[in-house]
């Protein structure tokens, strides 16, 4: 594959490209998934796909129009033959010079690339190929899965199944200063689905885990207990009265308050102004007892990486700093724009243009366990579900339907769904009571229980 | 404009070799997909066209239904070993069984085509796009001087499908769909507020350019983001509220379209699994899934498994009388296939999917819809929505919204989520306006992690009672 990119490359500044980098990927993955105790799909993915990304200089004639800068285009195909290549790269060529130059454009050289040393030091922790499952073994997991949850309880009397996959990924990328790469990633996962109650009554809860290797997996039986402990107890739920109250945000549901964080700090949407924190930076967001990091070498991260999307060499960033919004999150054309070091944030696919996003999140834990937490609070509500998609990153409003249980007198009482939530993010943050012990991890994030006061619930 | 010509990518005698080894003599059902797509896409952002990109991407998907369960896996590798091995795969769901006996493929029913038959940018070169663009930008700023950000995109995708089902027979389909999106941010006084508007659908991009839609919905964009400037906290609690028409019929896709599709019923998770025959809705209302609307962005000439799209009635005044179907969930309830069998491309397995879903007109206008609202909300336009279709609870966000006391509009409200529950929600709509409408072409629905373009429609109602998810008690 790192053949398939250099050739790409050379391909692209034979063509005219000044400066060119190209990405190729290869998928290929089984999942099985059971219903009631027989299996109900086999899917098998095998995909490659190579991506090119060409600089080309303004033509002297325009730069007193349009500046000196360079500018670019990408495009991508499942073609790898040669024939593939050249028009891929003919192609990608003729868009570039249509394309506006940007007098920040930042080609693809001289970024901080990682060492041959590194390179290999990686490869020899990181990288593997084998998931450690087979299509037999992946359908026992699921079976047992699912079969354990049908179980856990008589008002379980549905199952929506339970689902187990594996494969592995293998990424090339190739900048035309040379650097040259190739990464192998394998993970595996369990999930299910179950349903109790029945017609108007009915409730649906799910849990699910992935990890790079199937050993590091959840049990089956952990997974179906967590989904079938969380559909029984929301049966027969009620609904609240509307009031301002402390809302309890389970870390199920908190990995979403990360998520809005890091549109926000995005550079891209800071320097486009679509962000309610474009001039956040060193600001006080959250009270000074709060960290939050991206770490990119992180034991139980899924999001783990060497370098990023450019060939940046990826290091930890603490975004929040004891409650200071520290970094935005770049590439280097947001880090050049908003005269900050890149933290190796790009991100890159196939198709479009470079995005940037975290390696892995963490929200760094406080001290007290969930039912401290709610003891302490007293009166409010633990939200478990969110709904839709009610955030306005520009303003930081926030409104999402929600289900959860009631907190009354320091305990939680009854569960209630049909509600909403509703603040601005920016006061959301600020408003952070207290901040669990209880850190776990959803793939690339992880993140505790999160008290937020002063939101409004809408219910009756 | 030159028609498109296709041929099969791979040779007939490599398909009628993969079938007959894919295919154990018990199947159900079969096929192989294959799908050649390509895009194109400019963005322009601080008033310049500055990301142009492309993709192409050819597979097949190779598919076997037995009973309940579904073989299917797909190969990017257009090669004979890769097609035979994604056929090994799909086939796992099956016995050991002998294969089924060898077919002749031949063409299928031929379909009337919604759509032209052309990749939509055929014709209109990317300077032409990159130069409607940025006139754009320039519309958008010069229409307001508070506008500081316009981002605009045009993009064409062109997807050339065949589909050799199990029988043998070929059926294919070209598919063309264009769509452009504006969405400025204005500032004042230190505040910043969005809007965005677009539209599109399953026509050329020169259609697209040469209409007047690029121009009014950059009006459209700068309108919605200078009102929300104005607008205030949205109320909290329990309340009527008007929808008006068009892409506020969200709510039908929400509350119950995803409820009736087949698989959530057969299987009996869905709200509405014991409901057939019953009645779901006020009277008077009757809401249907038209795939078959010439050139609409959910319309389909056949779905992905080579059926017709079709007219299917879901509720018809107030009873529900169908589910949306593809041909595994209809032959295991023993109904037809709707014509609602989809897949994102040939890497997705086939789901049964909404097209394009909307409410039919009732006998009021929408003056006396708005004029019968003591105090709640008039709702114009969303954004997105979500459902949980087992308790059906469905919610989904205001983009542009009034504050009403007495049928007339006080002030403009902020974004707010709207909840309910699917099976009440229409029994609570109590006025049907005259003025159905259909969304402009923007709609893209995700189940399963697969997205496919879909359209919705309503005429302007009323709904007694929603909880309107707004920060002022």
């Amino acid at each position: 594959m790192n053949g398939a990119t250099e050739q790409l490359i050379a391909i692209a500044t034979e063509a005219g490209a000044i400066h060119a980098d190209a990405i190729a990927v290869a998928n290929s993955g089984d999942s099985i998934a059971v219903r009631n105790g027989a299996v109900e799909s086999v899917e098998r993915e095998d995909s490659c796909g190579i991506g090119l990304r060409a600089f080309v200089a303004t033509p002297a004639e325009n730069h007193q129009k349009q500046g000196c800068g360079m500018a670019f285009a990408t495009a991508s195909t499942s073609d790898l033959s040669a024939d593939g290549l050249h028009k891929l790269a003919q192609q990608v060529i003729a868009m570039a010079r249509i394309s506006e130059p940007d007098p920040d454009a930042v080609p693809p050289i001289g970024a901080d690339h990682p060492s041959q040393a590194e390179l290999h030091g990686w490869q020899q922790t990181h990288d593997h190929t084998n998931a450690g499952w087979s299509l037999e073994q992946a359908k026992a997991a699921a079976l047992a899965c699912e079969e354990t949850a049908l179980a856990y309880d008589h008002a379980i009397n549905n199952s929506e199944g339970a689902d187990a996959g594996f494969g592995s990924s293998h990424m090339a990328y190739c900048s035309s200063d040379g650097f040259a790469a190739l990464y192998h990633k394998g993970s595996a996962s369990l999930s299910v689905s179950v349903i109790a109650g029945s017609g108007e009554g009915m409730q649906r809860d799910y849990s699910w885990h992935q990890a790079l290797h199937a050993a590091d997996l959840h049990s089956p039986e952990q997974i179906a207990n967590e989904a079938a402990q969380r559909v029984v107890r929301r049966l027969n739920p009620g609904t609240m009265a509307s009031g301002k109250t402390t809302v309890v945000f389970e870390p199920r549901t908190a990995t979403s308050l990360l998520g809005h964080l890091t549109s926000a700090i995005n550079g891209r949407a800071v320097l486009q102004q679509r962000s309610f924190l474009t001039d956040a930076l060193g600001q006080s967001l959250f009270p000074n007892s709060v960290c939050i990091d991206d770490i990119p070498n992180h034991p139980q991260g899924l999001g783990n990486r060497l370098f990023d999307g450019e060939g940046t060499r990826c290091h930890s960033n603490r975004l929040i700093a004891d409650g200071v919004l520290a970094c935005f999150l770049t590439d280097r054309y947001a880090a050049k724009r908003l005269q900050q070091p890149p933290t190796g944030s790009a991100k890159r696919g196939l198709t479009g243009d470079i995005a940037i996003g975290a390696s892995n999140l963490i929200w760094q834990p406080g001290t007290l366990s969930q039912q401290a937490m709610v003891a302490e609070i007293g009166n409010g509500l633990l939200v478990t579900e969110l709904i839709g998609f009610g955030i306005n990153g520009i303003t930081g409003d926030y409104s999402r339907g929600a289900s959860g249980f009631l907190i009354e007198n320091g305990i939680l009482t009854r569960p209630v769904q049909g509600i909403t939530i509703a603040g601005n993010l920016k006061q959301m943050f600020a408003q952070v009571t207290h901040v669990g012990a209880d850190l776990t991890w959803f793939g690339s994030s992880a993140v505790p229980s999160i008290a937020i006061a002063g939101m409004t619930v809408a219910g009756q | 404009m030159s028609q498109y010509h296709s041929v099969l990518p791979i040779a007939e005698e490599a398909l009628q070799h993969t079938l007959s080894h894919m295919l154990p003599a018990d199947a159900d059902d079969g096929d192989l997909y294959l799908q050649s797509a390509s895009s194109e896409s400019l963005a322009l952002e601080e008033g310049r066209v500055k990301h142009i990109s492309a993709s192409s991407r050819q597979g097949i998907g190779a598919r076997v239904i037995k009973g309940e369960a579904a073989g299917h896996a797909f190969t990017d590798r257009l090669e004979p070993a890769a097609l035979l091995q994604a056929a090994k795969s799909a086939r796992a769901i099956a016995g050991d069984g002998g294969n089924a006996a060898p077919v002749n493929i031949h063409a299928g029913i031929a379909v009337p085509s919604l759509y032209q038959a052309v990749n939509p940018a055929d014709g209109v070169d990317f300077s032409q796009r990159k130069a409607l663009l940025e006139q754009l930008d320039g519309l958008a700023r010069g229409l307001d001087p508070r506008v500081r950000q316009v981002f605009a995109s045009i993009s064409s995708t062109f997807s050339d499908i065949h589909i050799v089902r199990m029988d043998g027979a070929h059926l294919h389909d070209v598919r063309p769909l264009v769509r452009l999106n504006v969405s400025v941010v204005v500032e004042e006084n230190g505040q910043r507020e969005t809007g965005s508007a677009g539209g599109g659908g399953r026509f050329s991009l020169q259609r697209l350019i040469d209409g007047d839609g690029p121009q009014r919905w950059v009006r459209e964009a700068v309108r919605l983001a200078t009102l929300n400037l104005g607008a205030h906290a949205a109320p909290a609690g329990t309340m009527p509220v008007v929808l008006g028409s068009g892409w506020p019929g969200i709510l039908l896709h929400e509350a119950i379209g995803h409820g009736l599709e087949g698989d959530f019923n057969r299987k009996g998770t869905s709200v509405f699994a014991d409901k057939l025959g019953k009645q779901v809705a006020a009277r008077g209302i009757t809401v249907v899934d038209d795939g078959s609307i010439a050139e609409r962005r959910g319309s389909l000439t056949i779905d992905d498994e080579g059926t017709p799209s079709q007219r299917t009635v879901l509720i018809e005044d107030g009873i529900l009388i169908g589910y949306l179907c593809d041909r595994q969930n209809a032959r295991l309830m023993g109904m037809q296939s709707t014509g609602n069998g989809r897949r994102e491309s040939y890497a997705h397995p086939i789901q049964p999917r909404m097209t394009n879903t909307f409410m039919l007109a009732g006998n009021d206008t929408p003056e006396d819809v708005l004029a019968s609202l003591d105090r709640g909300i008039y709702a114009v336009n969303f954004g997105g929505g979500q459902v949980d279709i087992t308790s059906g609870k469905f919610v989904f966000t205001t983009s542009e919204a009034y504050y009403v006391e007495n049928g007339v509009i006080q002030y403009p409200v902020k974004g707010a989520t709207l909840i309910g529950s699917g099976h009440e929600v229409l029994h609570k709509v109590s006025m049907i306006g005259n003025d159905l409408a259909l969304d402009p072409g923007v709609g893209t629905c995700g189940k399963g992690g697969q997205s496919v373009p879909v359209g919705v429609g309503l005429p302007t109602i009323r709904i007694d009672e929603l909880t309107v998810g707004g920060t002022q008690t």
